[in-house]
């Protein structure tokens, strides 16, 4: 069973369909990545998770709780890290986390113990300044410091590196990755990169479905096309290597770019074997001679296209 | 208003002087440490913190003031 | 109980922090010492005005004058100012999203009403506390040999019609996403009462009667009790829309 389970969830703006009936588990203990372009309804999802919009169908559970709309008890387990995180102004790290734990209701000597120990996690532990004078960056992290405050089990974070720099997002994600363990951290993006870095599992958003899902090997593995990559030391091999006759039939397609050659074949084994067969019959020593990977990027542009 | 009757009036004038100036105060010392405003300038608001009594301070802090 | 006294707590320091709590004692501060003064000097300087061939017969100011312009100033500008303050009370934190990290670290959206009310309340009470002391100080001292009939009985009344205002600000402030919106509707609540209160058979049931009688309370020429039923239906209709606020925003979607 999963820490966070939605069953065929819809939801309409007006006319515009967000959500189609969309489904998905996050298991214990992994870093989930929620993958979507923009208004995707990746945010859309996280509010209906947290009781902050009202779904026109279907179902969330949160540690097997069934989230309401409006008032809902489900978010005592829950962390979350708004897009854009607004604090009161008026207020310090210090005095901010103290109201935050009094509404979770920890006692005082936690409040005081925890605050001090995520302050000095997300870097802000000498900060006296008020938070209306503190930079995006250090809101963010901010942000996740209230978010981890009552030790949820799951951690929300909506887009939490998008607006920042290289140096921002880097802090960020070593913060999530962190916390990995102790929670089970939920964030979206559109940055493909920071999935790769620190996600285990990763899902993608595509007109209100998920279009994708699973770990990330898993999803390379079912999406890899069987294709080879073979790079040549020169011109002259390349162009008799794609020349060959006996690699002109139906089976097998190949393109060639400058001293590259990408070769697809129908079946993975019979095929590599053809390969490595006509190279070492026209005595043709490859540099490079490689299963062709997918990136997330490709995997990501083939399921929105 | 002869000096015998400000003299009357002295317990009068010295708290209502101290709160009319707590307001007119407090107010532009916010307007020029906060330089952002909903409308108007710094300026305008100066002024009008300053030479309005009472309803200046009241208009600046309900409308004028910027986000934080 | 916790959460409540928690974001109570976060309310007051909000209001200080912001100077709202500071303007509003400030305000009905300068109201309560001007309020005496001007019924004192309001005489003399038309006196001086006194140009011949026009006789004017002006009597002497009493303790009674002070006491019209406290309940003049304080249902005038008074509640004006308070609206005018507390009008941005949810649409600040709505409109900004701060309200949102505390709804998802669990707190109840009953509470979050209840305690901004609570405030609210509080802030007023002490204002109109502030500004009654200070006027009936000064007035012992300017006219010593005043007496004022009903007066904390009066005050009582202006009291109620605040708390009955603030219910109303409230529902307002659910029912739209801006201050203004705010503003807009309690003011047409206001002026709707002041409407209906050209009937004289509603004078009775009229919530407004509470901020309009006070003279009449002060002279004796209303009777008191002929308030206990606008007090009791002002107590059940603030009751009634702060129950509608609860309710509205508990489905408000945030």
């Amino acid at each position: 069973m999963g820490i966070l389970e939605i069953h065929q969830l819809s939801k309409r703006f007006g006319r515009h369909e967000v959500l189609n009936g969309l489904d998905m588990d996050v298991p214990e203990h992994s870093v989930f990545g929620f993958v979507g372009q923009n208004g995707a309804g990746k945010t859309t999802t996280m509010k209906i998770v947290l009781g902050l919009l009202k779904p026109d169908s279907g179902s969330v559970t949160v540690c097997g709780e069934k989230v309401a709309y409006g008032e809902t008890k489900t978010n005592r387990n829950i962390g979350f890290l708004p897009d854009v995180p607004e604090f009161y102004g008026y207020m310090n790290p210090m005095e901010y986390l103290k109201l935050c734990g009094e509404i979770t209701g920890l006692t005082k000597v936690k409040i005081k113990l925890r605050s001090e120990e995520l302050l000095s996690l997300v870097g802000l532990k000498d900060q006296k300044k008020k938070i209306s004078g503190f930079s995006r960056g250090m809101k963010q992290r901010l942000g996740i410091a209230q978010a981890l405050l009552n030790e949820p089990k799951l951690l929300i974070c909506d887009e939490p590196t998008s607006a920042l720099d290289p140096i921002g997002r880097k802090e960020i994600l070593d913060i999530l990755l962190a916390v990995k363990g102790k929670t089970t951290v939920v964030f979206s993006t559109h940055i493909l990169s920071d999935v790769e870095r620190v996600c285990d599992r990763i899902a993608v958003l595509h007109s209100g479905k998920l279009a994708l899902h699973g770990t990330l090997s898993e999803i390379k593995e079912s999406h890899r096309h069987n294709g080879f990559v073979l790079e040549f030391s020169s011109d002259m091999e390349a162009s008799l290597f794609e020349n060959t006759e006996e690699l002109k039939q139906p089976s097998i397609s190949m393109s060639r770019n400058g001293n590259t050659v990408t070769a697809f074949v129908t079946d993975h084994d019979m095929g590599g074997h053809l390969l490595l067969g006509v190279l070492s019959q026209k005595r043709i020593v490859p540099l490079k001679f490689a299963v062709m990977e997918p990136t997330l990027e490709s995997l990501f542009m083939e399921v929105v296209q | 208003m002869d000096l015998a009757m400000l003299k009357e009036y002295l317990p009068f004038l010295i708290p209502l002087v101290i709160a009319q100036l707590a307001l007119g105060i407090t107010a532009l010392v916010h307007v020029l440490r906060h330089p952002h405003y909903r409308f108007g300038n710094k300026v305008m608001w100066a002024c009008i913190v300053m030479l309005v009594q009472t309803i200046g301070p009241v208009v600046y802090f309900a409308f004028g003031r910027g986000e934080e | 109980m916790r959460n409540y006294l928690a974001f109570l707590k976060k309310e007051i320091y909000e209001y200080t922090k912001t100077y709202k709590l500071l303007i509003m004692l400030m305000v009905f501060a300068v109201f309560g010492i001007t309020n005496p003064l001007v019924a004192k000097l309001l005489p003399e300087i038309l006196g001086s005005l006194k140009t011949e061939g026009i006789i004017m017969t002006l009597p002497e100011a009493t303790a009674y004058d002070a006491w019209t312009q406290f309940f003049k100033n304080a249902t005038q500008m008074g509640l004006i100012v308070m609206v005018i303050l507390f009008s941005p009370v949810l649409s600040s934190e709505l409109s900004r999203g701060t309200l949102i990290n505390m709804l998802t670290k669990g707190l109840s959206r009953t509470v979050v009403i209840l305690s901004k009310y609570t405030c609210m309340v509080v802030v007023w009470t002490i204002s109109i506390a502030l500004c009654f002391g200070l006027t009936y100080g000064y007035t012992v001292y300017l006219f010593p040999a005043g007496e004022t009939a009903n007066l904390l009985f009066s005050t009582f009344c202006l009291w109620m019609f605040g708390l009955f205002l603030l219910a109303t600000l409230l529902l307002a402030a659910t029912l739209t996403k801006s201050n203004y919106g705010c503003l807009l509707i309690t003011g047409a609540v206001v002026v709707a009462c002041m409407l209906v209160n050209i009937i004289p058979a509603a004078h009775r049931y009229n919530p407004i009667s509470l901020a309009t009688d006070n003279m009449g309370l002060i002279t004796d020429d209303i009777e008191v009790s002929s308030l206990y039923c606008t007090i009791l239906i002002s107590c059940l209709l603030s009751f009634l829309f702060l129950t509608i606020s609860v309710l509205i925003f508990r489905k408000k979607q945030v």
